[in-house]
């Protein structure tokens, strides 16, 4: 599934924003979350990759548009929830999927005893601080929702077990967890979710790793009890859908792994 | 306790801070410092050719905690980056392991944090020396990546 025609109304007069829906996982979750009647704000770094999705929603009868974010900048967040609001009027869907860094695969570029202070400060920023900035951006708005206020991050399988090829990865993407169950237990007062999604998808930063790490690919298909990787909407869309849908009213604090199965040691 | 081991223990922001509410400048001492300061220990022990490494976290990493967000980010951070140290440099006869502690050891409000299980603990006591001592010696040299929780059975 790549399009976002209507399918249902399960957001409808909802407004989320979805960090990183240029391309990639962030792309297929705001389908998705259009697909079901909310108002999608594609918070994209660069407008050359943000307004064809948000044109091409739109296009099928959906509703979006792209706010240029800079997730690591406190003021660009603030900035866009605000936008948001003057568009759509609420809030109630925040998703922070916006990664940067990670791009030693090969384990001699990637020592934890080496020198990697560029990649870990892009890792740290977008992951950790985009975080931070995400939820405090939205939180009154999520507040205001009540009960319809998710906030839901994305990590990854990396972030539970550790890795040695992208071994600071795995600490950035593990501090986002460390955050879902912290804000599920701040926020569960006034009725708001917080939850992660560990996905492993089509992506095309995976699909470049795939190309540039020799039997990469072959290796994660071994592992997969499903065969495949995911697809960015139909299966990791469709799970942030639930998370941001009132099916998952009861469920916070948790991390969905997505991946096939081939993590199974939660 | 053998001499090629080392016990490290990252300084944790102690202080209940509302997530919505922090600012850049504790988010850095809190998150930022603690993770750098340990990546830092770890190089260190490795290239002086420690071979049992041992990081203390509180087990708010894992349950999370009403108001130390911050907190739990960096412990978790760090608790994960022992698998990933584990993992590299496992051939090189280094293992990396994580002891997981009461959170009132740590935590300035721990009833603000709130509890991190369902039941309350079993144990009146948790003293981690003794697993310290055995995790640094050259019988625990099949042991590697992994937490232990010495909270006197809070998290299970």
């Amino acid at each position: 599934m790549t399009s976002a025609q209507p399918q249902g109304s399960r957001l409808q007069g909802r407004t989320a924003i979805v960090t990183g829906a240029g391309q990639g996982v962030g792309e297929g979750i705001a389908r998705r979350l259009a697909s079901e009647g909310a108002n999608v704000v594609i918070a994209a770094r660069r407008a050359e990759t943000g307004d064809p999705i948000a044109a091409s929603i739109t296009a099928v009868g959906g509703r979006a548009a792209c706010v240029v974010t800079d997730v690591t900048d406190r003021t660009s967040m603030a900035n866009c929830v605000a936008t948001t609001i003057e568009m759509y009027g609420s809030l109630e869907i925040m998703v922070h999927n916006a990664f940067a860094g990670a791009r030693a695969h090969r384990l001699e570029e990637a020592r934890i005893d080496g020198t990697f202070d560029d990649d870990w400060t892009a890792m740290s920023r977008t992951s950790v601080w985009g975080s931070l900035y995400s939820a405090q951006a939205a939180f009154e708005h999520l507040r205001t929702a009540g009960n319809r206020g998710r906030l839901i991050l994305l990590t990854s399988p990396s972030g539970i077990e550790g890795s040695a090829n992208i071994p600071l990865y795995s600490p950035a993407k593990a501090a986002q967890r460390a955050i879902a169950k912290s804000l599920a237990r701040e926020w569960g007062e006034y009725g708001i979710t917080v939850n992660c999604i560990a996905p492993v998808a089509a992506s095309p930063a995976l699909i470049r790793v795939f190309k540039e790490v020799d039997g990469l690919q072959a290796a994660t298909a071994a592992r997969t009890p499903l065969g495949r990787v995911g697809d960015i909407t139909s299966d990791i869309g469709s799970v942030a859908l639930f998370l941001a849908s009132d099916d998952s009213s009861y469920v916070t604090g948790q991390t969905i792994v997505c991946d096939g199965g081939s993590f199974l040691g939660l | 306790m053998s001499n090629s081991g080392r016990v490290i223990r990252p300084r944790f922001d102690p202080v209940a801070r509302p997530f919505h509410e922090i600012t850049d400048e504790q988010f850095d001492a809190a998150f930022e410092r603690p993770l750098q300061d340990t990546i830092a220990e770890l190089q260190d022990a490795y290239r002086s050719g420690v071979k049992r490494m041992v990081v203390v976290v509180p087990t708010t990493a894992m349950s999370g905690g009403n108001r130390y967000a911050h907190t739990a980010a960096a412990a978790e951070a760090i608790r994960v980056l022992v698998k990933s140290a584990a993992r590299q440099w496992g051939a090189s006869g280094v293992t990396v392991n994580a002891i997981a502690v009461d959170p009132a050891s740590v935590l300035d409000d721990v009833h603000v944090a709130g509890p991190v299980s369902i039941a309350p603990r079993a144990l009146g006591s948790a003293d981690p020396r003794a697993l310290i001592e055995f995790l640094c010696s050259e019988a625990a040299g099949d042991v590697t990546g992994q937490t232990f929780n010495v909270d006197g059975g809070q998290l299970m």
